[in-house]
């Protein structure tokens, strides 16, 4: 049956000779930005995207110009952390050919818009000098595995780094196009045609993106129940990792008219020793990379194969695969997916600032806020280290006692720790316009606005200190993980989004729709009766989003498999 | 006297002998010297020598030398050729790039036609043998003579005439007889221009009694096609350059009806612009004349209100009795002071209350300005394609707008009409259909080079075309880029590259380009293609013909000398040709 075919992607990757295809020569033709359609996907194998500026679509042909082309350049950081000397080269590059703005994202890690072709390369081996590389950082593999952000209890933090770091580093493709491609790296003879150049991936890679992250409790910022993979740290009484629980199925995307697309939350289906860590992982990965859907894209994502096959499936082949069973999960407490801000104290001693970055959006802006300049300042002056939260946000690192008046006059000089109320500290919004393909709607360069108008209400309502989880995206695809937060706004058109309500403060249940295609007065409208109940029916310190369920307004989602059943408001004042 | 009978041994049938008789006996001294001219000149011009059976008493020779770039020269050199004929000398214009310097010893009589170029330089192709005729003496004294020579420029620019007047100095050092005194013309040049043809004419030629007894009878085509200011329809204004850029760049689109100059590739079209009302009415106030509805009119269309040369600036300097004006034009200091300034400047710092006649008085005509035609009839029957880039910029604290491009590119709409005038340019041609072409066109000089393509895909042509062509940014500045992408791929287009000078740190020019694909340049230059140069005169032209020169050298490990005369070569062949402004 023609629907049992392999998809495109799949025959592509298959002749691709371990992602080369006509990159090279696509990447110097002098007359376009672009390149080819085939290029364009084996593209993000290498970290990039082609895309183009969507506010200048509408001039283009009439000028007698092909689209605004750009590259979007994500960096493999797994577990976020970045050395200040490598802030600066990125820095640099950003000023040179991105359009003078750093995007940090919600997998902990960098973006950059806008880059022409023709600069691709030295981009990148301006990267490369920084021992930073942007492999797999997109594609059908395992991209940006994710760890815990924040330092404050120093030991077992380091511990979940460390192996976010080394699963990334095992599981990162082998095939040396992109040293040969980008970095003028010697051509490696004969490599497209062997057999044996990805002992994980072979030649078609994963039928879809795969992730991973380690989360450690009580914060659960990197959303782990969204992730294909994820671990959670069980702590000893000694304060040491005694292992971890695995859960695996998360995901996010669906489509907007495809009930039978869904987000889902990963299921915790056991534990395992942290020596036997990166063999689970290993395990888990190949299972999907056999198991996993290569016929439907929409149907790829290991949350639909474990749907498919079951818990119980994945644990026996785990077993097999692994060497050993996995044992039985161990209890954990989550709090909360959000950041703490300003400054904290490690046990060791050494102190952080977590800077809250809106959309981690980095740059200056005419209103003063300088921040990609006061970034640099910082990473001039600081000599620990500096991670990227999976809430958009920095955390400078490991500042000694000394240093904490340096980093706070340049925090000070430029504006980058301006007041945000409870709402806005606990947002996140995707890229959307105008770089991304996929958007249906603004995102980033809108939820600050709609922020403002909902404060005021807030405010009115004497909830302007509450923390409130609020996500935007400009599409269903859920990059900014919105099913998980307790207000999410998800694009539908220009101007017009779904509203949903009802998530769990600490990531562990997903929202539910509870009205369509709202625009920015309708959402207010919406909303303003929802704040003005809470603020005077819930109980002592209960969240909006178990709020929402518990008065009525909408029904709670238990997994993916119900998350279109019972939409719609169920009270609305 | 006798009437003349035509001998029975002629070599006619008999009832032609009567016939001939009927008109020849009986016809006046005129009519016959007429005849003769006619019979000789139909010899001349199906180019056979055969002399008339009634030899004519040889014409006094004349040369003309023209030294030009946009034509302006040659053609005043062609109408002064028609007037001397007329008047019993036998004239022969020949370009200064085509002249032999020996041979001007060997004249009686010669008139020098000269506009100058660039910042005081002579046209493109005459700057080889000018640099000689000015430094060399080889060629000989010209004891005796007698000359006379016309300066063509604008006083908008600092070495107004120059190369005019130092022809006329050194012909004089080399012992020529100045008969006629140099006049130096502004870019309103007809009037003065015709005066002086006159007057040379006059003392150059000689006295009634001893002329031919031939009136020369022209045949063939006349020099340049003298062609007529016509209006069109602006049916498409296209800014190319991208919102996000800060440069504009207007392609314009003319439809004639009918009235189509008949263009080739290479021409462009003058073109008669309007001044900016607003801008107008400041320089009224300024002087006191707001009130003067007609005046405005006058100024508006026809009068050119920006330039400030050291001509009107001591004219003004006369009504307005300004002691610092006059210090300044004592100590010279005025040259410096008109730098980068315009008559608003002027009128502004030293203001005085002027009458419409002595505001009149400080302005000259509008001149209409050049633009490289950007399409071929092949391709686009009724229409002309220009490619206007808007002169914006500041000096002095003031925002300066340059008055065609801004009149086009901010003021004109679709629809509304503009009036133009083909300049044809002879010298900036295709060559044969098999011939490979090499064009250089940055910005606003890839133009004539949309003509090229656009011709020779109409044409079919077997040769093939390469273009260079940059600007600042590969994203916004791409002008054509869609067209230009098409061409490669219908073969239009064999290749093309690209300069972006601000997309990297460092700056990357066509020169850059040039250099870097030198090999492959070499080649084709020696398969014997054309290669052109179209666009910015005071930096890129110059810019590219030091590339080339660098290119042979290297690729053919010659000396700078033997490079340079290869280029050089290039030029006395008409295959290294440029159109630069
Ligand atoms: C930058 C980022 C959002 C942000 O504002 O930070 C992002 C941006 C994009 N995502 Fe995403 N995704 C980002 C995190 C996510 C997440 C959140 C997460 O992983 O924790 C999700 C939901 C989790 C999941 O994968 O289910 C996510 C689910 C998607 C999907 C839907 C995938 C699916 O199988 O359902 C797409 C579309 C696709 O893959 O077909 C997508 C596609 C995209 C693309 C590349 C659009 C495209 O494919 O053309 C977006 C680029 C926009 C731009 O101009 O930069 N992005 N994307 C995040 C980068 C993460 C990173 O550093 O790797
Ligand atoms: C044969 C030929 C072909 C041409 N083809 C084209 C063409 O295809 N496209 C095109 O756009 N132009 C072309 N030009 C140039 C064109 O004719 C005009 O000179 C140009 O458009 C400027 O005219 P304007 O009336 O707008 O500016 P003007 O009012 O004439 O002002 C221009 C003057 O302003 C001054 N100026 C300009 N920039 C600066 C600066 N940055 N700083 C200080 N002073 C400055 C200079 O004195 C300059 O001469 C061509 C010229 C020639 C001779
Ligand atoms: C780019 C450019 C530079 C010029 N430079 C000078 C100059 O330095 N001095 C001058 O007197 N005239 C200058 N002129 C004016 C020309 O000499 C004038 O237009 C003349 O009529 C051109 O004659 P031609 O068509 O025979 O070349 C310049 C004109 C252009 C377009
Ligand atoms: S959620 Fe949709 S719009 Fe936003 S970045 Fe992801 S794909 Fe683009």
């Amino acid at each position: 049956m023609s629907d049992r075919q392999l998809s495109a992607m799949e025959k592509l990757k298959a002749r691709s000779r371990y992602l080369r295809g006509d990159l090279a020569e696509d990447m110097v033709d002098p007359l376009t930005g672009s390149v080819s359609e085939d290029s364009t996907q084996l593209l993000k194998f290498h970290g990039m995207y082609l895309q183009d500026d969507r506010d200048l679509r509408p001039e283009r042909m009439k000028k007698k110009l092909e689209k605004a082309f750009g590259f979007m350049i994500r960096i493999r950081l797994p577990g976020g952390v970045i050395t200040p000397r490598q802030w600066l080269a990125l820095d640099e590059i950003a000023r040179l050919y991105a359009g003078g703005t750093l995007r940090l994202t919600t997998r902990q890690t960098f973006q950059m818009h806008g880059v022409l072709k023709f600069n691709v390369k030295t981009a990148l081996k301006a990267i490369d000098a920084v021992a930073l590389d942007t492999i797999a950082a997109c594609g059908d593999d395992t991209r940006g595995v994710m760890a815990v952000s924040n330092p404050h209890q120093s030991a077992v933090h380091a511990e979940a780094f460390d192996l976010a770091q080394r699963t990334s580093l095992h599981l990162k493709p082998r095939s040396r196009a992109y040293y040969e491609i980008f970095l003028d790296g010697d051509k490696v003879a004969g490599e497209g045609e062997r057999d044996d150049v990805e002992p994980i991936y072979g030649k078609t890679y994963m039928p879809r993106k795969f992730k991973i992250g380690f989360a450690v409790p009580p914060s659960n910022d990197i959303d782990v129940f969204s992730q294909d993979l994820g671990f959670i740290a069980i702590v000893g009484k000694d304060g040491v990792i005694a292992g971890w629980n695995v859960a695996i199925g998360g995901g996010m995307g669906m489509t907007h008219g495809e009930p039978e697309t869904y987000p889902r939350i990963a299921d915790v289906i056991g534990f395992c020793l942290p020596q036997d860590v990166i063999a689970v992982a290993e395990a888990v990965v190949t299972i999907q990379r056999d198991w996993g859907d290569r016929t439907n894209r929409k149907h790829a994502r290991l949350k639909y194969t474990l749907d498919d096959r079951g818990a119980d499936a994945f644990r026996a082949e785990i077993a097999v695969r692994a060497g050993k069973p996995l044992e039985e999960a161990r209890p954990y407490i989550f709090t909360s997916n959000g950041d703490r801000y300003g400054w904290t104290e490690g046990e060791d001693g050494k102190h952080h600032l977590t800077l809250f970055i809106e959309n981690g959006r980095l740059r200056d802006s005419p209103d003063g806020r300088r921040l990609l300049t006061g970034m640099r300042h910082i990473a001039e002056a600081h000599d620990g280290e500096i991670r990227l939260t999976p809430n958009q946000n920095v955390i400078v690192a490991n500042v000694t006692k000394n240093d904490r008046d340096k980093i706070e006059k340049i925090v000070a000089e430029h504006g980058m720790a301006g007041r945000a109320s409870g709402l806005r500290r606990n947002s996140i919004a995707c890229v959307a316009l105008p770089t991304c393909g996929l958007a249906l709607a603004e995102s980033e360069r809108y939820l600050p606005q709609l922020i403002d108008a909902l404060d005021e209400r807030l405010a009115a309502h004497g909830l302007s200190e509450d923390d409130i989880v609020i996500r935007m995206t400009g599409c269903p695809n859920g990059c900014a993980r919105p099913y998980l937060a307790e207000i999410a706004l998800v694009g539908k058109g220009p101007g017009r989004y779904n509203l949903y309500l009802g998530a769990a403060f600490d990531g562990s249940r997903m929202n539910k729709l509870y009205a369509e295609d709202l625009d920015h007065d309708g959402i207010v409208a919406t909303l303003d009766p929802i704040f003005a109940a809470y603020a005077k029916e819930r109980e002592s310190d209960e969240r909006f989003g178990d709020f929402a369920i518990r008065a009525g307004f909408v029904v709670k989602t238990i997994n993916g498999l119900d998350f279109h059943a019972d939409t719609g408001a169920r009270r609305t004042a | 006297m006798s009437v003349l009978q035509i001998p029975k041994t002629a070599p006619f049938g008999d009832e032609e002998i009567d016939l001939l008789n009927r008109v020849v006996g009986p016809a006046s001294e005129t009519q016959r010297a007429w005849l003769a001219g006619f019979l000789a000149g139909v010899e001349a011009s199906t180019g056979n020598t055969v002399q008339p059976s009634a030899p004519p008493v040889a014409a006094e020779p004349l040369t003309i030398v023209y030294a030009t770039e946009s034509g302006n020269s040659e053609r005043l050199a062609n109408d002064l050729a028609k007037s001397a004929r007329k008047n019993g000398l036998k004239p022969t214009a020949i370009d200064l790039a085509d002249l032999e310097l020996d041979s001007l010893s060997k004249t009686k009589r010669l008139v020098v036609i000269a506009a100058t170029w660039g910042e005081g330089e002579p046209p493109s192709r005459a700057a080889a043998k000018y640099k000689e005729l000015m430094q060399s003496s080889d060629f000989g004294h010209l004891d005796g003579v007698e000359f006379g020579v016309l300066a063509l420029g604008d006083t908008a620019y600092a070495e107004f005439c120059a190369v005019g007047k130092q022809i006329d100095e050194r012909l004089a050092a080399l012992g020529g007889k100045r008969v006629v005194d140099r006049v130096d013309c502004d870019l309103d040049f007809e009037a003065p221009a015709a005066d002086w043809i006159g007057r040379a004419v006059k003392v150059l030629a000689p006295p009634e009694a001893d002329r031919g007894k031939v009136i020369p009878v022209e045949f063939g085509k006349a020099g340049a096609a003298k062609t007529e200011i016509v209006e069109a329809e602006i049916i498409e204004l296209i800014n190319l350059n991208s919102s996000r850029s800060d440069k504009e760049t207007v392609h314009l689109a003319l439809r004639f009806d009918g009235a189509m100059p008949p263009y080739e590739p290479g021409d462009s079209l003058d073109l008669y612009a309007e001044n900016d009302p607003a801008e107008v009415d400041e320089l009224l106030a300024a002087v006191g004349l707001a009130a003067d509805k007609a005046l405005r009119d006058e100024l508006i269309k026809s009068r050119d209100i920006h330039t400030l040369s050291i001509k009107n600036f001591d004219a003004y300097a006369a009504l307005a009795g300004h002691d610092y004006m006059a210090e300044l034009i004592e100590k010279g200091g005025a040259r410096t002071w008109i730098e980068g300034r315009q008559l608003v400047d002027l009128v502004t710092h030293f203001p005085i209350i002027l009458s419409a006649e002595q505001l009149r008085a400080v302005t000259r005509p509008l001149a209409p300005r050049a633009y490289s035609i950007a399409s071929s009839r092949r391709e686009n029957e009724d229409e002309v394609h220009l490619l206007i880039s808007a002169v914006r910029y500041e000096t002095h604290g003031r925002a300066r707008k340059g008055v065609a491009s801004n009149y086009t590119a901010g003021r004109r709409k679709r629809g509304d009409k503009v009036r133009v005038k083909l300049r044809a340019n002879k010298h900036f041609r295709l060559p044969r259909a098999d011939h490979d072409v090499i064009m250089v066109g940055p910005g606003t000089g890839v133009a004539p080079f949309r003509a090229f393509v656009q011709e020779r895909r109409a044409a079919g042509a077997k040769g093939r075309n390469w273009l260079f062509f940059g600007d600042r940014n590969f994203t916004h500045d791409f002008l054509y880029q869609l067209e230009w992408q098409d061409a490669l791929k219908d073969g239009a287009l064999a290749r093309m590259d690209l300069a972006f000078s601000r997309d990297q740190s460092r700056k990357i020019y066509v020169q850059d380009r040039i250099w870097e694909r030198r090999a492959d340049l070499i080649e084709w230059l020696d398969g014997g293609a054309n290669f052109y140069v179209c666009g910015d005169a005071k930096a890129m032209a110059k810019d590219v013909r030091a590339a080339l020169v660098r290119a042979y050298a290297d690729v053919k490990s010659l000396s700078a000398d033997a490079a340079e005369a290869a280029v050089a070569q290039l030029e006395r062949d008409k295959r290294y040709l440029q159109d630069t402004y």
